[in-house]
């Protein structure tokens, strides 16, 4: 059961992952940020099947909902007509191509050389909320606050930038 | 954990959140007086971290292992605090391009400049992601800060999905380092070293933490930005680019190489020897057709991040203690330079605007003269002796592996093609026509002062640098060979 519900997971991230990038039937970008909530969907499939309960939720709730709410305001916000207008040139398809596929079968060809997951410790610590938050506020405390300090300069930053009057 | 230990940090932060509120009850044709504030603070934070903070011995680390502050992350956080007074001073003097908030813009500098020294004293693979972003949510912003020219947008622009990138494969690096070791912290990942060096996941892992790192400092493959980005943006914030930016790149892949995958670094000379020839070979080739000044220090800053990896890819101390010299020699260096571009650049920076300088400002000629025959790698000045010691590095190890000679060679031959284009600028400035702008060039005492004190700094290392040898000597004994 726990194989099948993996399977269809992962074929379901990669596939709608594909469809964002490269839609054979439509160049319409809404189309793309909706295959990417799916992408997202499914991937938070994959992380409760690793019993990581809370980053499920928050991947939903945070990446399906906030930021793609975000990406579908900037998208219509912008002129889509001059997208859906714009060709691909062939030399760069192909070059992008290649350089894709090279990376991949590096990261396949590495993959089957090493032992994955061979000689690992158990992990720690459960996904549950209780255990993540003990880390967050015992080792990870640091980072934490520190991601505080990034938000803050984020926040000054969009403010300055997007402020209408340059006075 | 031992809050005490942040204590530099936390001031420079403090700090900037000072500038952010006393903003808000300051007139406007007063917010320069924030730069004052800014740089005095700044001068203050640095003197203290060099007779009051703890001088790193032994090396303490806190936080769950997360940070240290040994001689390394303190030989790192002067110069960063050193650059970060100058760039401020720059700031200041740019404030008439800034269009509005320019205390915000003295905020960011400050922040910026307190994720560089987290980067310093970075022990732990979140560390260093988390202290990467900070710097560079600060530059997407400083990037683009003079927003109604288009220049300035687009290297912002590119800097941002640039920067994401290379972020995206620092992430994705250190997910497979945790996946095969289960860890993130440097010292724990060590321990286990030879085992995991086995393991192609892992240093495929690490070459991806490398590639990410690649892009602060500018190196090749990663060095497609830095002209277009040195160019677009505000004149100090390019200056920090150059300087901080740079110089805590080189931190963290030190300490990724020697810290955190000693086991691994043993095997990679080829390839740091190969990146170091390339980045080398890119930059001055590329250097001598450009006319913009900005772009010409773009190119040159790749160059620059070419020789400094020569000491990386010796892998042995005297290539690391080389390290250390070239980027504080490098700073000052680039400071003087940037502070003369500030005044004199205003409207372009194309080479023609230095015609008649030496007329204009006899001291301007005079401090830019001087910072290219130190980027050059002159006599008696700082960057001579600075290349004098990476040269010797990679000599060393060539007497082991016959293939660093032709390293050797390459960045010879690189040293070569920069005198064409470091001299150009040179005769630019005193043997060119004259330009339609002749009127003197006034210079405010704060950057007089700075631009004596840096070329003060660069006759100082070039002629005595015992000190700051020991001083890097004793640095680099945090790393292991």
């Amino acid at each position: 059961m726990q194989a099948c519900l993996f399977y269809l997971f992962a074929a379901l991230t990669l596939l709608c992952g594909v469809l964002v990038i490269a839609n054979p039937f439509t160049r319409n970008p809404v189309t793309s940020a909706m295959f990417l909530v799916l992408t997202i969907v499914s991937l938070a499939g994959l992380f409760v099947l690793l019993h990581a309960f809370f980053l499920a939720a928050v991947q939903i709730l945070v990446y399906a909902g906030a930021v793609m709410v975000l990406f579908l305001f900037v998208i219509m916000l912008l002129d889509l007509k001059e997208e859906e207008r714009r060709k691909i040139k062939a030399g760069a398809g192909v070059l992008g191509l290649a350089a894709a596929g090279g990376i991949a079968l590096l990261m396949i060809a590495v993959i089957r050389q090493s032992n994955a997951g061979v000689g690992l410790k158990p992990a720690s610590a459960e996904g549950s909320t209780l255990d993540l938050g003990k880390r967050l506020f015992t080792d990870y405390a640091l980072p934490f606050e520190l991601i505080s300090l990034v938000l803050l300069v984020a926040m000054i930053g969009t403010v300055l930038l997007s402020k209408k009057d340059l006075k | 954990m031992n809050p005490a230990m942040l204590s530099l940090e936390l001031a420079v932060i403090g700090l900037a959140l000072a500038v952010l509120l006393i903003d808000l009850w300051t007139l406007h044709e007063f917010k320069h007086r924030l730069g004052y504030l800014a740089a005095a603070g700044l001068l203050v934070i640095l003197v203290a971290s060099l007779c009051c903070a703890s001088t790193g011995e032994p090396p303490a680390t806190g936080f769950s292992g997360m940070f240290v502050q040994d001689g390394l992350a303190l030989f790192f956080k002067r110069i960063f605090l050193a650059a970060g007074v100058l760039v401020v001073l720059m700031g200041v003097e740019f404030r008439d391009r800034i269009p509005m908030g320019l205390g915000e813009f003295f905020t960011i500098i400050l922040m910026e400049l307190a994720g560089m020294m987290f980067a310093a004293s970075a022990n732990d693979f979140v560390m260093v992601y988390v202290a990467m972003e900070m710097m560079s949510v600060s530059f997407y912003i400083l990037i683009s800060f003079q927003r109604s020219r288009s220049y300035s947008l687009e290297a912002g622009v590119k800097y941002l999905i640039l920067s994401a990138l290379s972020a995206g494969l620092l992430v994705f690096g250190i997910a497979l380092i945790f996946g095969t070791s289960g860890r993130t912290n440097f010292a724990v990942v060590a321990a286990e070293g030879t085992r995991l060096a086995q393991n192609k996941l892992f240093c495929l892992g690490a070459l991806l933490v490398l590639l990410g790192l690649a892009f602060k400092i500018s190196a090749v493959p990663m060095q497609m930005w830095a002209p277009d980005v040195y160019q677009g943006a505000p004149t100090p914030v390019t200056a920090f680019l150059a300087i901080g930016s740079k110089a805590a790149g080189f931190v963290l892949v030190l300490r990724v190489l020697f810290v955190a995958a000693p086991a691994l670094a043993l095997h990679w000379g080829k390839l740091f020897t190969w990146a170091a020839a390339l980045t080398i070979l890119y930059g001055n080739l590329c250097a001598i057709p450009q006319r913009s000044l900005k772009r010409l220090l773009g190119y040159s800053s790749i160059a620059n991040a070419g020789y400094i990896l020569l000491g990386v890819a010796a892998l042995n101390p005297p290539g690391s203690v080389a390290v250390l010299y070239y980027l504080a020699g490098y700073a000052f260096t680039l400071a003087v330079i940037f502070i003369v571009l500030c005044l004199v650049a205003r409207d372009s920076d194309d080479i023609a605007v230095l015609a008649g300088l030496n007329r204009r400002s006899p001291l301007l000629a005079l401090a830019l003269t001087l910072g290219m025959i130190s980027l050059a790698g002159i006599p008696p000045l700082a960057g001579f002796f600075g290349k004098l010691l990476l040269f010797k590095a990679v000599l060393e190890q060539a007497a082991v592996h016959r293939s660093y000679l032709w390293l050797a060679l390459v960045a010879i031959a690189g040293v070569v093609i920069s005198y064409y284009y470091y001299f150009g600028v040179i005769r630019a400035v005193y043997w060119s026509e004259e330009g339609p702008e002749m009127t003197p060039i006034a210079v405010s005492a704060p950057l007089k002062v700075s631009m004596g004190v840096c070329i003060a700094a660069m006759f100082y290392l070039g002629l005595c640098p015992d000190a700051v040898l020991s001083a890097a000597a004793k640095a680099v004994q945090a790393l292991r060979f």
